[in-house]
This record gives structure tokens, C-alpha cells and sequence, in this order.
């Protein structure tokens, strides 16, 4: 009887998994990659935000779409992932990508897109969100509403982080 | 010509292999590495240990005749157990949809709550159960007679002009007494210094990601 009951749950969080989150991936992957610098750690991201979406479906609220709803789940769950150090000591992981560690252990075949990354990775766990969402050309409007703040000061901060892109591209930051 | 960070963006996302979702089978089974749902699975640990332990507890004074002890010992545990059950359910309530700036702020309430509940209740639980321990052991049955009163025997003999209140030594009162203070002083300090060890870099990184919004908003 029980492992009847989970067969039938696995195969909804498959069938879930097809037609409710694979058609979003890409944002996922896309955010996923800024708070990690290796496969290993990407693809537990990844698995992770798909589990949170599946685990918080009964949340949704049909007064915001489901793609917003998407970005939600998937930046506060890249937020706040915890990982555990030898001495048991936890932390977030994405704190852990310094920028001396920020070189990646996995690459787009896109060698600027590399770089890109690289760069957005030594930027404040909140500034990659604003940045990554600005790039998927979502309005200051909707930045705000996914991270919470106040719209008028969104175009200040990806003016300021797009310079310190830029710098770190042109190799005067390191 | 340089490129914008816009082009490279979408130039490099073109490409075939830069959108590739990892392979992902059986999402119902997997195992969570979430911070909330760390904190579920440690507090739901904890619980059923604490229960199992307080009545295992209660059964072993019962056979080795400090029932008091055990009874004292269980009654704290379970109101122990009754209040972190609040705080879980507390827990279960967050929702990961809403705003980050939302979900990180009731994230870090529920933390503050439970540190402060707990901290609290560290503060009555260590000497309770120092108290309940010598209450126990005080009317433990010494061949007919409670072991307390053979020990007062004891020490009257030895110390004949040592200051009784009601049948009770003086002096054992106040050291008790001092114990139990100062158990009460480190109970709660006890817990947030052990909390901090383990958590301190999470608390202090959410307060940050926070301030970072706040600045948002101003």
C-alpha cells in the first residue's frame, strides 16, 4: 500500500516536473548559475528549487502568474541554501562563492557568457538577482515585486551594478 | 566593438548547450538541503528524542525509587516538547512564493521567536531539572526512611550546632540555591552561545541580505 501511494506521488512530481517547471527552466538554470561556480553545486540548486517548486505548489495564488511565482521560489531558495563546513559550522552557500573562487569549474561553450558569470558572481547576493532578472528583460516593476522593494530605486542600482560589471570585465576590478 | 552586457547575455544563451536542465527523476523522493527544511527535520529529530528519552526517563526512576525525580523530569520535558511543536508549526507556515524581502523577514522572526522562547526557557528548564534531581533523590526511600533525612542524621552527628530550616541544612540550601542561580544564569546563554556556533554565519548573512533590501527601499 505505501510504496503504491509513492509510485503515484513520484509519477506526479514527474509529470509536474514536465509540464510545470521544465517549461521554466530556463530562468531557473539561468539563476541557479549566478550562486554557484561548479556542475556539482548547480545541478543541487537546480534539484532543489524544481523540489521547493513541486513541495509549495498548494501556495500559488492565481493572482500573480505562475512564471513570477517561479522567480520567487527559485531566488529564495538560491538565497537561502545552506551547506555545512567540516566543523559543522552551517552556512548559506551562496555566501561561500568568494571571489577567489569565483573561476569556473564548469563553462558555456560561450566564452564571454563565461566571463559574464564569473563577473555577476562577485557581486552581492541581491545585485545578481536584480541583475540576472533585469537581463531576462523583466520591468523595474516586476524586479521590485519578486525581491520586495521599491521600483524607483531599481534603475539606480543596475546603473551601479552594470558599471561595476563593466570594471570587473575590463579587468579593473578583481 | 565591445559588446553590452545585454548581447552577451543573449548571444551566449543562443547557444545550444547553455540552457540544458540537469536530468531530474522522482522529485517526491528526493532529500531537501534547504535551510527551512533543515530546521524541520532537526526539530522533528529532536522532539521524538526528547520524548523518547523522558520516558525512558520516567520508567528507570521509577525501578530505581526516584519516581519524583522522573515524574518533575518529564513534566519539564513535555512542556519543552509541547512549545518547540508551536514553533514547527510556526515553521511549516513560511511561504517560499512571496516577496524575498517578505520571506526572508518572516524567515528571520520565526529564528529571533524561537531563540527568544527557547533562551527563555532554558532559563527555568536547567534548574527545574537540578531541583526535580534532588527533590527525587532527597525522598528516596532509605530503608523506610527518605534518603534526605538519613543524610541530616548524618551530618547532625558529625556537625551537632549546624543551622536547620525546617529539618533542611542551611548551608545545603544556599548551595543548592546558588547551583540552581547560577544554572539559571548560563541555561539560556548556554543555548544561544551553542546556536551561534552552528548558525551564527546563516543569522548574520540573513540580517545582510536583508539590509541590502532595506537600502532598496529607501
Amino acid at each position: 500500500m505505501f510504496s503504491a501511494t509513492n509510485s503515484k506521488k513520484a509519477e506526479l512530481s514527474n509529470d509536474f516536473y514536465k509540464t510545470s517547471i521544465l517549461p521554466f527552466s530556463g530562468i531557473i538554470i539561468k539563476l541557479c548559475r549566478a550562486y554557484t561556480n561548479s556542475q556539482e553545486d548547480f545541478e543541487d540548486y537546480f534539484q532543489e528549487v524544481c523540489l521547493q517548486i513541486w513541495k509549495s505548489k498548494e501556495n500559488f495564488r492565481e493572482a500573480s502568474e505562475w512564471s513570477t511565482w517561479v522567480y520567487r521560489i527559485s531566488l529564495n531558495v538560491c538565497l537561502t541554501l545552506l551547506k555545512k563546513k567540516k566543523n559543522n559550522v552551517q552556512h548559506f552557500a551562496s555566501d561561500s562563492v568568494t571571489v577567489d573562487e569565483t573561476e569556473d569549474n564548469y563553462a558555456f561553450s560561450d566564452e564571454s557568457l563565461n566571463q559574464l558569470y564569473k563577473a555577476i558572481r562577485q557581486l552581492s547576493e541581491i545585485d545578481r538577482a536584480i541583475i540576472t532578472l533585469y537581463l531576462e528583460e523583466k520591468s523595474y516593476q516586476e524586479i521590485a515585486e519578486i525581491i520586495g522593494t521599491n521600483p524607483n530605486n531599481i534603475g539606480v542600482r543596475i546603473k551601479r551594478i552594470k558599471t561595476r560589471l563593466k570594471k570587473i570585465l575590463d579587468g579593473k576590478i578583481y | 566593438m565591445e559588446k553590452s552586457i545585454e548581447n552577451i547575455w543573449k548571444e551566449g544563451f543562443l547557444k545550444s548547450d547553455a540552457l540544458v536542465a540537469p536530468k531530474i527523476n522522482n522529485l517526491y523522493n528526493q532529500k531537501s538541503i534547504h535551510i527551512i527544511d533543515k530546521f524541520r527535520r532537526m526539530f522533528k529529530i529532536n522532539l521524538i528524542a526528547i520524548i523518547a528519552f523522558s520516558f525512558a526517563f520516567l520508567v528507570v526512576s521509577y525501578f530505581v525509587g526516584i519516581p519524583i525525580a522522573g515524574a518533575l523530569f518529564f513534566v519539564t520535558l513535555t512542556a519543552l516538547v509541547i512549545i518547540n511543536k508551536q514553533l514547527l508549526n510556526g515553521l511549516e507556515k513560511i511561504d517560499k512564493g512571496v516577496s524575498s524581502y517578505q520571506y526572508l523577514k518572516t524567515f528571520n522572526q520565526w529564528i529571533q521567536h524561537q531563540v527568544a522562547t527557547n533562551t527563555k526557557f532554558a532559563r527555568f528548564m536547567y534548574p527545574f531539572i537540578f531541583m526535580s534531581m534532588i527533590l527525587g533523590f532527597w525522598f528516596k526511600d532509605a530503608e523506610g526512611t527518605p534518603l534526605g533525612e538519613r543524610l541530616v542524621d548524618e551530618i547532625l552527628y558529625g556537625f551537632p550546632d549546624i543551622y536547620l530550616i525546617q529539618g533542611v541544612p542551611l548551608i545545603a540550601i544556599v548551595v543548592i540555591l546558588l547551583i540552581a542561580g547560577l544554572l539559571s544564569f548560563f541555561g539560556g546563554r548556554i543555548y544561544r552561545w551553542d546556536l551561534n556556533i552552528v548558525y551564527g554565519r546563516v543569522f548574520k548573512k540573513l540580517d545582510e541580505l536583508m539590509a541590502d533590501i532595506e537600502e532598496l527601499k529607501n
